[in-house]
């Protein structure tokens, strides 16, 4: 009796487990027959699966014969790169402490502060596009580096998270860190941070990522290749040689890989983050 | 004693606008400015260059009598059909499947979630060749079943198919959400449930589904700003096509303002496409939205 139960528990466990398996497979499939493919002699990559043989014609194609034809991919790749440290590193610093100042300062604009905040960001973004070029067309910052970085140095979300986590830590640590004489950088910094790792890996990642992948306020403030970030790049050769189809997943592999290795690194913190950020 | 308490108050006074001040400026320029610009163009006719006519409501009239205009509401309201019922049922089931796996659990949570990492471009150009005519996923039909399905060619498929490719994305997101709901319901509720008799399909209706209603109008919520917001889909894999059954509002925008050199329509357009969105998120939450008390 018990051994029929457990056989027919181990069936349905099998069969859950190959179900899931499956479908796992399912969703990684895009990206495992882009990697492939980027591998795979431009003949097959419609009509093979796992390549004849693996060559590096696409990758050598789109980095150095695309970098004659005018797109710099290799530029591009560091152009993306610079963008996104650049404004991950603002966001997290500012937000840091401006966040400190709303959950630990009492002063008479912290509640206007804290209203603010939360005004911005019911706003949806795509509101501002077009006023917001017409700022930085003002103030003459077309097909800039500042086009693209500037106008998201500081930003309401992240203010909100460290401000909501910093609110937790009581305030004898502070006091503490006061006593030994510390000066107000030196609590935010080495005080309260530390005491919220999970918070700040949180807005480092979703804030790279969202750079990152930020597609359509870099395609409307640029004009010169040679400072597109990569997705922009990529795009604008995909609509002219949209037949060259390996280099074009070559690209896309690189343009993917730096945030798959990012969320692979801090999976932990995101999946930490999207239970966390909503409540 | 009197003194130096107004004195501490003053100095915490000063710190908090010093620190918060590079914040108010920011965003000032940033988004107070911005707006301005916002409503002002939203009232005149400008091309960028020559000076601007202030004429009032004339865009919000010609926006209602665009024929594009209700194509692309109309779109946006067929990606909402297919996409947030095909979204929350496939990650309600797939967080149901998270919270059974004992083993194997990080590999199943990232194989989902990587999808959500893609960037926007290159997912796009991913699922251009797969979903191309003659790509894997209708080699893989044809041979099978015989069906070969024009997945971005034919308008009637088209926005499916970019809902499809959403859904892939946001699926293993959405169930992170749902799943940490699920952890929130005691598990006593379904052992007392169990004992008066309750079938597993009574349970999912009558405990499950009732009890998760926090995170599904959180899912709602974000699929709707989601949908408002779908531009680099559309733009790189169809372009707006087959005849405009794939424009949605922010390709407009981009059209009329940068194309077309047309920001005060593009501004009011986005302003009326914000406020469908609150609308429908307002009226979302007082459909669906329910109090919920455990136990």
């Amino acid at each position: 009796m018990t051994s029929r139960k457990n056989l027919a528990q181990n069936t349905r466990a099998v069969m859950f487990y190959s179900i899931m398996f499956a479908i796992s497979l399912i969703w990684l499939y895009p990206y495992i027959w882009l990697f492939l493919s980027s591998f795979k002699p431009w003949n097959e990559i419609y009509t093979t699966f796992i390549p004849s043989h693996f060559t590096l014609k696409s990758y050598s194609y789109i980095l150095s014969v695309a970098n004659q034809m005018g797109y710099p991919f290799i530029r591009g790749l560091f152009n993306s790169i610079f963008i996104a440290v650049t404004v991950t590193t603002s966001v997290v610093i500012t937000s840091a402490v401006i966040g400190y100042a709303l959950a630990k300062i009492r002063f008479s604009g912290s509640k206007a502060l804290f209203n603010f905040v939360i005004y911005q960001m019911l706003f949806p973004g795509f509101m501002f596009t077009v006023p917001l070029y017409i700022v930085i067309r003002s103030f003459g910052l077309l097909d800039t580096y500042a086009a693209m970085i500037v106008p998201s140095l500081m930003g309401a979300w992240g203010v909100f998270m460290f401000s909501q986590s910093f609110k937790s830590i009581p305030n004898a640590y502070i006091e503490a860190a006061k006593m030994d004489g510390a000066n107000f950088f030196w609590v935010v910094f080495n005080v309260m941070v530390p005491l919220s790792k999970s918070t700040m890996a949180i807005v480092t990642i979703f804030t790279f990522i969202g750079i990152w992948d930020n597609f359509m306020w870099p395609l409307i403030v640029m004009q010169s290749h040679s400072k597109m970030p990569l997705a922009v790049l990529l795009a604008v050769f995909n609509k002219s040689y949209g037949n060259y189809v390996g280099p074009i997943l070559a690209g896309s592999v690189i343009q993917t890989i730096p945030m798959v290795i990012i969320f692979i690194i801090f999976r932990k913190y995101f999946l930490q983050g999207i239970s966390m950020s909503f409540k | 004693m009197k003194n130096n308490v107004r004195s501490l108050e003053r100095v915490e006074n000063i710190k908090g606008w010093l620190l918060s001040g590079p914040y108010w400026i920011f965003a000032a320029i940033f988004f107070g400015y911005p707006f301005v610009w916002l409503v002002v163009i939203a009232f005149s006719k400008w091309n960028f260059i020559s000076p601007r006519k202030t004429i009032w409501f004339d865009n919000f009239i010609k926006l209602f009598r665009d024929p594009m205009f209700w194509t692309v509401t109309w779109n946006t309201m067929r990606f909402m059909l297919y996409f947030i019922p095909m979204g929350l049922a496939l990650s309600i089931a797939l967080a149901m499947a998270f919270s059974k796996a004992k083993r194997f659990k990080t590999f199943f949570a990232m194989s989902f979630l990587i999808a959500n990492v893609s960037s926007g471009v290159a997912y796009s150009i991913i699922f251009t060749q797969l979903f191309s005519t003659n790509g894997p996923v209708n080699n893989f039909l044809y041979n099978n079943f015989g069906v070969f399905i024009p997945w971005f060619s034919d308008p009637n498929w088209a926005m499916f198919s970019i809902a499809i490719m959403v859904t892939w994305k946001f699926i293993g997101y959405y169930a992170l959400i749902f799943l940490s709901g699920l952890q929130a319901i005691p598990k006593e509720l379904y052992e007392a449930a169990e004992i008066d008799g309750a079938t597993k399909w009574t349970k999912f209706w009558k405990i499950t589904l009732p009890l998760l209603n926090p995170s599904i109008v959180m899912v709602m919520v974000l699929a709707i700003t989601l949908s408002f917001g779908i531009f680099t889909e559309p733009y790189m894999i169809t372009g707006g096509g087959p005849l405009n059954s794939t424009q949605t509002f922010m390709m407009v925008i981009y059209t009329d303002a940068f194309l077309k050199y047309q920001p005060g329509y593009a501004a009011t357009i986005s302003i009326i496409a914000a406020g469908m969105s609150f609308a429908l998120i307002i009226l979302t939450r007082k459909l669906i939205e329910r109090k919920v008390e455990f136990a």
